[in-house]
């Protein structure tokens, strides 16, 4: 066997600052530590290597706390070369332009499938894992805080009332004849801050106000489709959905940025969400097609509501873009209304259903 | 890419030096870090925390220290790091599980929300020094450890006038809330705005006293060998340095209502031109605050710590001047926007260099002759993760 060979460098006993100039010499599974005052040995695995690098000094620790600090990074590599020594993959791969080019591609890969389906796959699943009473919990607690802040009792007469929710019932019946349909609990409410609207909450709790009943008194069946629509947020469970996926995805942002800027982080988690909120939208526009098709009531019927509502915002924009402009379950997060128009106006019923 | 190719091996500090008197050195620190290298260890580590679902953090966090702190020279020698990855990664562990159960108790029963809250608040502290020594323990210099000597009654005292705003709020709110049950809450919603307004403004008039108690348990507990650190600043610097604070960014809003004006002037004022200027404004605000309050703050207040920060026979001094870390944040922020984020460890190993350089270190008498007292377990697993999860770093 040939000699190893040797390397002069710097050591630290770890007590105090005081720099001795030692002898380094890989023998067997040995280092060997030779000073002026003696030789010492350690035991190779127990030694932690610097990492290689380009940049700084090789600092070594041994398993006594004491230190090996050489200053010439190029000679240490060299030598470490020579003694036969590998380092670890994870190194190398950071001392190549070319692998972290492919880690970098490799980031965005898995970046952009954890977006498309990673994340609404575990938010589907862990939202279905979430148990119904617990869901209605959530709901309660939900309905209490709006109560609270957004609505006043209904003033439309309780006949009225009754008479939409009893075509809703009966048609949700038709469209689920053997009672398999998701659990519902319908509520109208006067809210100034809502305007004409219509949402679920988690559990089944629907809502819809005084001025969307108003604006469409002479279409009950636009009516029933809207509430089919939330029916359908609440058939996939969309409002658990949404709030695991806000989640998920705030944190895949917070490893991306690191420690950057808490504003930073939260522009792409908004958008997130409003990208797949626009999907549940859509995913619930079909189940409310299905549902009215099923209980045989046309989907076109919805095309009414979404006339109606463009007819409001045009109004809402002459007075000068002032005064009430929330729009019934049409915000930015929804689809445009022409696309859901073709939607319920083109709808078909699919030939064979799971 | 390589300016200090030259390393030099250690200097034998009083080698054949006749010891009369205690000369007094200054060291300078040079930051050898560069970008480029940073970046793929950055880009390496990222997809490795990814894939993993970031569990190789601590790894990557570790890699990242060492990184950092080997190419922080002070005078010829580096800060080493020690961290052992695997007790980072039980600490980061806990960390996980704790925001997790944060996560879902906030979200499934928020009314209990404020139960994981006040256990945090209440280990805060603790977890705060736990860091401090955790990172400290594992940063070297010529081979000696360094420590964190403030003890736990110390950080739970620096930080009690916290507590006790926050204590009343509670119990403010809680009153509001039973009252408001009752018929008069208008009465009871006045009352709680202007108890709330009163506390934000003792909160603030306090605030400059409160970062001089916390700033002095921080800087007050550093220790290397026989040395440990205090501050000398007093209250009235921390008083002067938060008025500044105040007065920029006065003049910033100052500025932003000055471009405001003169562009309502040149557009007419009609309604229509203040739904357009109002979120350009906004976007101004953005940019200058961060802009130019950020490196202000960052580099007073870096120069006031520091500055003051000495031992018997150790002194600090920063000269970390505003207008060149205005410049660089500027650059940094346009380069990372260009990039789409590629630039960030770029400019972090450029930020890390300017602050760093700006500042000196000068050492009485012979450095060779000191002795590293006894160093204690190496506990504290929870420290660091805590520290990193809520962004409590060391002032550099």
């Amino acid at each position: 066997m040939n000699a190893m060979p040797r390397l002069p460098s710097t050591w630290f006993d770890g007590r105090s600052p005081r720099a001795q100039a030692c002898d380094l010499c890989i023998e067997g599974e040995e280092l060997v530590l030779t000073l002026e005052s003696g030789v010492r040995r350690y035991p190779l695995r127990e030694v932690r290597w610097a990492e290689r690098r380009s940049h700084g000094h090789r600092q070594s620790e041994l398993p006594d706390g004491s230190l090996i600090q050489h200053a010439d990074a190029g000679e240490w590599d060299a030598w470490r070369q020579a003694s036969g020594q590998r380092e670890g993959a994870v190194v190398g791969w950071m001392q190549s332009w070319r692998a972290t080019l492919v880690a970098m591609v490799a980031s965005v890969v898995f970046l952009g499938a954890a977006w498309t389906w990673g994340v609404p796959w575990l938010s589907q699943a862990l939202a279905q894992q979430v148990p119904h009473s617990l869901e209605v919990r959530l709901g309660e607690q939900g309905m209490q805080q709006l109560d609270r802040l957004f609505l006043q009792p209904s003033a439309l007469p309780a006949q009225q009332q009754e008479a939409l929710r009893t075509r809703f019932r009966s048609a949700v019946e038709r469209a689920f004849p053997e009672g398999s349909s998701p659990a519902w609990q319908l509520a109208f409410h006067r809210s100034q801050a809502l305007g004409a609207n219509a949402f679920a909450l988690p559990g089944g709790f629907i809502v819809i106000t005084d001025d969307l009943v108003n604006l469409l008194t002479d279409q009950p069946d636009a009516i029933t489709g809207v509430l089919a629509h939330e029916l359908g947020h609440v058939h996939h469970r969309h409002g658990l959905d949404l709030m695991v996926r806000a989640s998920l995805v705030s944190a895949l942002v917070g490893v991306v940025l690191g420690d950057a800027s808490g504003f930073l982080a939260s522009v792409p988690a908004t958008l997130a969400t409003q990208a797949y909120s626009r999907d549940a939208e859509r995913a619930a526009d079909a189940f409310a097609a299905q549902l009215l098709e099923r209980s045989g009531v046309s989907p076109s019927v919805m095309v009414a509501f979404f006339e109606r509502i463009r007819q409001q915002e045009e109004t809402d924009q002459d007075d000068g873009g002032h005064g009430d402009t929330t729009l019934p379950i049409a915000i930015a997060s929804h689809p445009g209304h022409d696309e859901r128009i073709r939607f319920f106006r083109e709808w078909q019923p699919e030939p064979a259903r799971p | 890419m390589a300016q200090h190719d030259d390393f030099e091996a250690t200097e034998f500090l009083s080698e054949g030096r006749s010891p009369t008197g205690d000369p007094e050195r200054t060291l300078d620190i040079h930051f050898t870090g560069s970008g480029s290298e940073y970046f793929r260890i950055w880009i390496v580590n990222l997809l490795l925390t990814l894939v993993t679902f970031t569990l190789y953090w601590p790894f990557a966090r570790a890699r990242r220290l060492a990184y950092f702190q080997n190419n922080t020279l002070v005078g010829r020698d580096p800060l080493g790091f020690h961290g052992d990855p695997w007790k980072m990664f039980r600490g980061y562990v806990l960390m996980l599980m704790f925001g997790v159960s944060y996560w879902a108790v906030s979200n499934f029963a928020p009314s209990f929300a404020w139960l994981p809250l006040l256990v945090l608040a209440v280990l805060w502290p603790a977890l705060w020094r736990a860091s401090l020594q955790f990172r400290l323990r594992n940063t070297s210099w010529r081979g000696v450890r360094m420590a964190f000597e403030g003890d736990l009654q110390g950080a739970y005292l620096c930080m009690l006038p916290f507590f006790i705003p926050v204590l009343l709020m509670g119990v403010a709110f809680g009153v509001a809330a039973s009252t408001t049950r009752g018929a008069e809450e208008g009465e009871a919603g006045a009352a709680l705005a202007a108890a709330t307004g009163l506390m934000v403004l003792a909160m603030t008039a306090l605030s400059p006293w409160l970062l001089a108690r916390i700033k002095r348990y921080q800087h007050g507990g550093y220790a290397f060998a026989q040395e440990r650190t205090r501050l000398t600043a007093g209250l009235g610097a921390f008083y002067g340095f938060s008025f500044r604070v105040m007065g920029v960014s006065l003049l910033c809003s100052a500025l932003l209502a000055g471009v405001g004006g003169i562009v309502a002037a040149l557009v007419g004022a009609s309604a229509g031109a203040g739904m357009v200027l109002l979120p350009f404004l906004l976007a101004l605000a953005y940019l200058v605050f961060p802009l130019v309050l950020m490196p202000y703050t960052t580099s007073r207040l870096q120069n006031l710590v520091w500055g003051h920060t000495r031992s018997r026979r150790i002194g600090f001094e920063s000269q970390l001047r505003f207008a060149p870390l205005m410049r660089l944040t500027a650059k940094n922020w346009l380069l990372i926007a260009l990039t789409l984020g590629l630039y960030w460890p770029f400019a972090k190993v450029h930020t890390a260099r300017l602050r760093l350089e700006a500042m000196g270190v000068s050492v009485q008498g012979d450095l060779n002759a000191w002795l590293a007292r006894a160093q204690g377990a190496d506990k504290g697993i929870l420290g660091d993760a805590a520290g990193d999860f809520f962004g409590i770093d060391m002032g550099l």
